[in-house]
């Protein structure tokens, strides 16, 4: 039908791949994905984890939500050790170690390999960049953002969280401590207002007694069963589950299009390229690896998306021996996290909301934030009991509380890991506690980076190394986030808080190792090889302001669909 | 991986002394607190997590080692490392309560007191020792050595208070084959219901997003 395998092939299924995929198979174009991880929820794999199952998925029919919701059991430690998880960075086979990364320092890198990525396990926040960081700083502005925005808010769908116990406890508490409910999408000045969520709006009938909660979970709605994180399995289909991961909101739709083939446990190790007639190098494919059988395979096309995240999308352009380019893996943010707890007593609580706990496995995983442009974000974030015990006692850049409490008149009674008697008696009190992520608004060094390592390899060729140190600016944003989600802790009335002082190198919101302006150019091009477009996080020229980035990212892999279908394959932009 | 049922077998003496040590310094048996419900003495040894850790670090290392990918099972030389510092701490006089000495021949770690056991964790990751003289492949790279105490704690954390001790006879399977046997410990320790389908939690909505005809607004 076409001398190539594909017209685009495009590398990696997560936050910004699927969407590439669909946007461009909705064009006529046909789109190969290939992804490094298992695809959970499709007759191809039965049994995703253990046997090896088919090769390549290319119809809706597939999808199936009984293997679906087998493989998403909820359970924590199940779905989220980094080990041994269903959402691990690693191969399908639950037999055998993660892919390593080298880290040097304290730290965690909480990424996930399979269709959907990493936004299996995220927490479905779709804010869109607060427009002071981007207007004046990107290469493009806010304003040309926009359009891309609404169509993926309108795809996805991204609705506000609903109300749960402690989005009610969080709004008392920024209003008592002076914060103004801000009733919009464009966020210009600080204030409170729920998440912007990717999840669908609550079950109209979760309230009716009428209606058991066996049938609400098998509606369309979410049921605020609190699971967000640990794989949300609500919804009677694949493509109507609740929480919107790409594997449930991009990737059926893709699938419908006809246009798209899916390759999961095929880890792209080399992307290939050959001279333009007309000079200059270009890409026409791609090398990749079954992870099951070891078989290399080699695919061409006459465009390739490169969406692998933050780190392995350097990774592979190292690999790959492209081109030198000093900003490649260069210049990663982080939003340099922090996490803050409140313990309240029953009764503050019981006068507050007419009831006595906070319930923080009920509702959306975190449901309201406070943004502050110029400063960062803090949102309310609960947990279930393994995962909250370990970022809220267990894991910090400033050692032991009991070895090195908090200066007098800190905001905080407890500052670091809390270990022994103290820690279970803290634990006693996990449903009457409120905790809150904090996001920096991180300044980009060049220094932060991905590189690889010149010795060590896995079987997929030189493994990541990374590192990350905060600038005394990110730092002294962060301590203003950590006292502003003290305050609204004490205004709440909390009678214990607890700053983590999580580790400076706990990576989730990874961008800018490929920044627009140094390594693509405003179309999300590489300068230095055509035809080769990259639609991850990594093309964020810098950390946004501190909003979560998966909708930017979202957003811009739209608009590198128009832009890519238009240049090389003569499509009208639609979008803008 | 390492079969299922022999894999608790495998690891020597001196690495389960040493991780039972850790595990329980970090989660302790506390019969004061019965108070509050009989369930709230078991801690981190009760519940096995020193298994957990051992299996956790024995499984996470994956290198190219030649043409070949090989695993470096690391809890062996994560507990010569816990007892190279606290030989170091012992020595430096920075120990505060007497160490058991039944349990020194096995593991220094183990004999210390558990107070003593945090404050060599917190030596270790704050550099303070002879980096040296700890095996590979933590010799000489303190930004490992930093990175694996951290883990340490919420390796053990987690093992804790999620499901995992819950696989009861099953914990050691690989994670395919596991299969929870009873409600976990750590879960009813802290009140967690476990995995719901859902809550009647609704109190409302701040704002909607209303899209009509290509239009969004909020209400």
């Amino acid at each position: 039908m076409y001398d190539q395998d594909a017209d685009v092939i495009v590398i990696g299924s997560g936050g910004g791949g699927a969407v590439a995929a669909k946007e461009l198979a909705e064009k006529g174009l046909k789109v190969l994905v290939l992804e490094a991880g298992p695809f959970y929820g499709n007759k191809k794999w039965e049994n995703p984890n253990s046997e090896r199952g088919g090769e390549w998925s290319s119809s809706y029919e597939d999808l199936d939500v009984g293997i679906y919701k087998k493989i998403y059991n909820s359970y924590e430690n199940n779905m989220n050790d980094v080990v041994s998880g269903v959402f691990r960075f690693g191969p399908s086979d639950r037999r055998r170690a993660p892919w390593h990364r080298i880290m040097k320092q304290k730290g965690d890198i909480w990424q996930v390999s399979g269709v959907g990525g990493t936004t299996q396990h995220y927490w479905s926040q779709s804010p869109r960049a607060f427009p002071a960081a981007v207007d004046g700083i990107w290469p493009i502005s806010y304003r040309e953002l926009i359009p891309y925005y609404e169509k993926a808010e309108a795809t996805l769908p991204v609705q506000f969280s609903p109300t749960t116990p402690k989005e009610e406890l969080f709004y008392y508490g920024a209003k008592k401590a002076g914060w103004d409910l801000i009733p919009t999408l464009n966020v210009v000045t600080p204030g409170y207002r729920p998440n912007p969520n990717a999840i669908l709006r609550a079950n109209e009938h979760l309230m009716d007694p009428n209606y058991s909660m066996e049938q609400l979970h098998e509606m369309e709605g979410c049921t605020l069963r609190g699971h967000c994180v640990n794989g949300c399995t609500t919804g009677p289909t694949v493509d109507k589950i609740a929480k919107r991961s790409t594997l449930v909101s991009y990737i059926p739709l893709a699938l419908k299009t006809g246009n798209v083939a899916i390759r999961p446990n095929s880890f792209t190790i080399k992307i290939l390229t050959d001279h333009d007639p007309q000079g200059g190098l270009r890409a026409t494919g791609v090398r990749f690896r079954d992870t099951w059988t070891g078989e290399i395979g080699e695919l061409t096309a006459k465009a390739v998306v490169l969406a692998a995240g933050c780190i392995e999308s350097p990774r592979l352009w190292l690999n790959s021996e492209l081109p030198y380019n000093g900003w490649v893996g260069r210049g990663l943010t982080n939003h340099c996290f922090d996490w803050v707890g409140g313990v309240f007593d029953e009764k503050d609580l019981m006068s507050i909301m007419g009831l006595p706990a906070v319930y923080p496995y009920m509702g959306h995983t975190s449901g309201a934030r406070v943004d502050i442009p110029g400063t960062g974000i803090f949102q309310v974030s609960c947990l279930s009991p393994g995962l909250m015990s370990f970022l809220t006692y267990g894991f910090s850049e400033a050692g032991y509380d009991a070895l090195n409490p908090p200066e007098p008149g800190a905001p905080w009674n407890i500052h670091g890991r809390v270990v022994g008697p103290q820690l279970k008696e803290l634990m006693l009190d996990y449903s009457r506690t409120m905790t809150m992520l904090l996001l920096t608004d991180d300044e980009v060094r060049y220094s932060n980076r991905v590189e690889v390592d010149p010795l060590l390899k896995d079987e997929n060729g030189p493994i990541p190394l990374i590192h990350y140190t905060p600038s005394p600016k990110t730092l002294q944003r962060r301590d203003k986030l950590a006292r502003y989600a003290a305050e609204t802790l004490q205004a709440a009335g909390a009678k214990k808080i607890i700053r983590s002082d999580l580790p400076f190198a706990f990576l989730l919101h990874l961008e800018s190792t490929m920044r627009m302006g140094f390594v693509v150019d405003t179309n999300c091009e590489a300068y230095q090889v055509k035809r080769l477009f990259i639609a991850d996080n990594s093309v964020h020229f810098n950390g946004i302001g501190g909003p979560n980035p998966t909708l930017t990212t979202q957003a811009l892999a739209t608009r590198t669909a128009d832009i890519l279908a238009n240049k090389y394959f003569d499509q009208p932009i639609v979008t803008a | 991986m390492h079969p299922a049922k022999s894999y608790a077998a495998i690891a020597d003496p001196q690495t389960v002394a040493t991780f039972r040590a850790l595990v329980a310094a970090i989660v302790p048996n506390t019969p004061a607190l019965a108070v509050y419900g009989a369930e709230q003495t078991a801690g981190a040894v009760d519940l096995h997590v020193d298994e957990y850790m051992i299996w956790e670090l024995d499984h996470t290392l994956a290198l190219m080692f030649g043409i070949e990918l090989t695993i470096f099972p690391l809890s062996a030389p994560t507990a010569m490392l816990l007892n190279s510092g606290a030989v170091q701490f012992l020595a430096s006089g920075q120990a505060q309560y007497a160490p058991n000495s039944s349990l020194w021949g096995t593991s220094p770690f183990a004999a210390l007191a558990a107070a003593d056991r945090i404050r060599v964790l917190a030596m270790l990751e704050q550099l303070n020792f002879d980096l040296g003289a700890v095996p590979p492949p933590y010799r000489d790279d303190g930004g490992f050595v930093v990175f694996i105490i951290d883990y340490l704690n919420r390796g053990t954390m987690f093992g804790f208070y999620s499901e995992w001790s819950a696989y009861g006879t099953t914990r050691l399977n690989t994670p395919t084959r596991r299969r929870l046997e009873y409600f976990p410990i750590g879960w009813r320790q802290v009140g967690y219901p476990g995995v719901s389908l859902g809550y009647r939690a609704l109190r409302g909505f701040m704002l909607t997003i209303v899209r009509e005809g290509g239009e969004s607004i909020i209400v």
